[in-house]
């Protein structure tokens, strides 16, 4: 019968507050190595006792690493788990150990590059950005930190679990369909929200100033869809952030020319 | 500004630096956080809601994936929000944008200059824990922590120095861009649509929900301010 090893949940939580740190020593040659080689360190200390066992192991693990900072916490469970077996001294599984590390950071950085950069944190902003320039007050700060952190946080709190409880059968958990289906409806929610800013900007631009305002508004719409666009073929976009400025230089002089104010 | 106001400033440049990155990752440093936290230190939070709202647009689609560099939008929009609060706003809305974007520039680099550093630091951790000092990591972590906040205090003074001295220069000059706070609103509006259909807009259930967002808030919104003409 195999006997599937424990830990504590006191350590669980140690490490996953641990792994608020993951990116303190970010550097272009270990990237996350060192935060995740110390996120790990208390499992570490548990499972080795012998000190030149634990300096080893610690160095394995200061290695490269790089991964999403809340999804990287099931990369922890998996290595505590995995480290059972170098403790136990099964061969060959120090290699297995740096292998499964190397899949999961690739695996663990795609899903949380879909699910939180591109999906759940622009589409909070979309929703929390548009419903300030509305007129909403501070709530609308604070209701983005609490519905962005609700997610990344329940993650990077129950990763080091699910890690742990899965070990080498990570994959189960990564196919789970709750990863698919929150970036999906991420994006279903950023999509209905970029529909709202447009269809909001028209009428807002209408009621203010009549047609000639809502025509600046899809005048800016057009103006910033075709820097985004890459100029030439391969070629580089404008960055958002230039091509904006460009825009508010450009409103301007539209403001001042209209107030007869221009040079 | 009193010396009280530039200290809470310093402590969120600190906060917003080591949140963008280094430490949690909680999205304090966002500007739509960042902007009404510099307002309510500034005694102006309806500005920073405002303009945090601006630059949140701005910054929307710049993803922090793998190893790439990007400009600092938190730092942004605290210098952007801090013009804003000293009768900048959109008197000055060209100055102000630009001046924050080029904070953010500063943040990119300041961001460069730590991880640089960190490479140093990280290379000692690894002949420190060889050696058998297993406790080297954990100070490592924390001087670097320590070192970000130092950095991200005095890129938030610094820069807001700097556009507060530029400021007093352009007010009221054909330099400054002055434009209408409802043309900004547009504009952000204009900004956000173009970042959500480079990102969303995937699938055919994608420009599903794109549609039911243009119909549902456009219907609301011209029911609204049919209401509020009659």
């Amino acid at each position: 019968m195999t006997v599937v090893p424990r830990q504590g949940s006191r350590e669980r939580r140690v490490v996953a507050l641990r792994s608020v740190f993951l990116q303190s020593v970010w550097n272009y040659e270990t990237l996350q190595g060192v935060g995740f080689a110390w996120a790990v360190l208390p499992g570490l200390r548990r499972l080795h006792p012998d000190p030149a066992k634990l300096a080893q192991r610690l160095l394995a693990h200061l290695e490269l690493f790089n991964s999403n900072p809340y999804l990287s916490t099931i990369a922890m469970g998996v290595v505590l788990r995995l480290e059972h077996e170098v403790a136990r001294g099964v061969a060959g599984a120090e290699r297995r150990v740096a292998r499964l590390v190397g899949v999961l950071r690739g695996t663990l950085g795609a899903l949380g590059d879909e699910l939180i950069w591109a999906g759940w944190r622009p589409a909070l902003g979309a929703a929390a950005a548009t419903a300030a320039l509305l007129g909403g007050g501070v709530w609308t700060a604070g209701a983005y930190w609490l519905f962005y952190n609700a997610l990344t946080q329940a993650i990077r709190l129950r990763g080091v679990t699910a890690g742990f409880a899965s070990g080498a059968g990570i994959a189960r958990v990564l196919q789970d369909p709750f990863w698919r289906r929150t970036a999906a409806a991420a994006r279903l929610g950023g999509a209905a929200v970029g529909g709202a800013a447009l269809a909001l900007g028209v009428v807002l631009g209408h009621s203010g100033g009549g047609w000639r305002e809502a025509g600046i508004f899809l005048g800016s719409v057009a103006l910033l869809g075709l820097a985004a666009r890459p100029l030439g073929s391969g070629g580089r976009r404008l960055s958002p952030a230039l091509a904006f400025l460009a825009l508010v230089i450009l409103l301007s002089a539209l403001t001042q020319a209209r107030a007869g104010t221009a040079p | 500004m009193g010396l009280q106001e530039w200290l809470l400033l310093a402590a969120l440049g600190a906060l917003v630096f080591l949140d963008a990155w280094p430490v949690g990752q909680t999205m304090l440093s966002r500007p739509i956080v960042v902007g009404p936290l510099a307002g309510a230190v500034l005694g102006t939070p309806a500005e920073g809601v405002f303009w945090g709202a601006v630059f949140e647009a701005v910054y929307l689609g710049v993803l922090p994936v793998g190893a790439a560099r990007y400009p600092d939008a938190g730092l942004a929009a605290l210098v952007g929000t801090v013009v804003a609060s000293h009768g900048g706003g959109e008197e000055t809305a060209a100055y102000l944008v630009g001046v924050a974007l080029a904070a953010g520039l500063l943040g990119d680099w300041t961001s460069g200059f730590q991880r640089r550093w960190n490479g140093r630091a990280a290379a000692a951790v690894r002949s420190r824990v060889a050696a058998g000092d297993l406790g080297a990591p954990g100070r490592a972590i924390a001087v670097a922590v320590v070192r970000g906040a130092l950095i991200g205090a005095a890129a938030a003074v610094g820069s807001a120095t700097v556009a507060l001295a530029g400021l007093e220069l352009v007010e009221g000059t054909v330099w400054a861009g002055p434009t209408s706070r409802s043309v900004l609103r547009l504009a952000a509006l204009a900004a956000m649509v173009v970042t959500a259909g480079r990102l969303f807009l995937e699938r055919r259930s994608d420009r599903l929900a794109w549609t039911a967002g243009l119909v549902v808030a456009g219907g609301l919104a011209s029911w609204a301010s049919a209401g509020m003409g009659s």
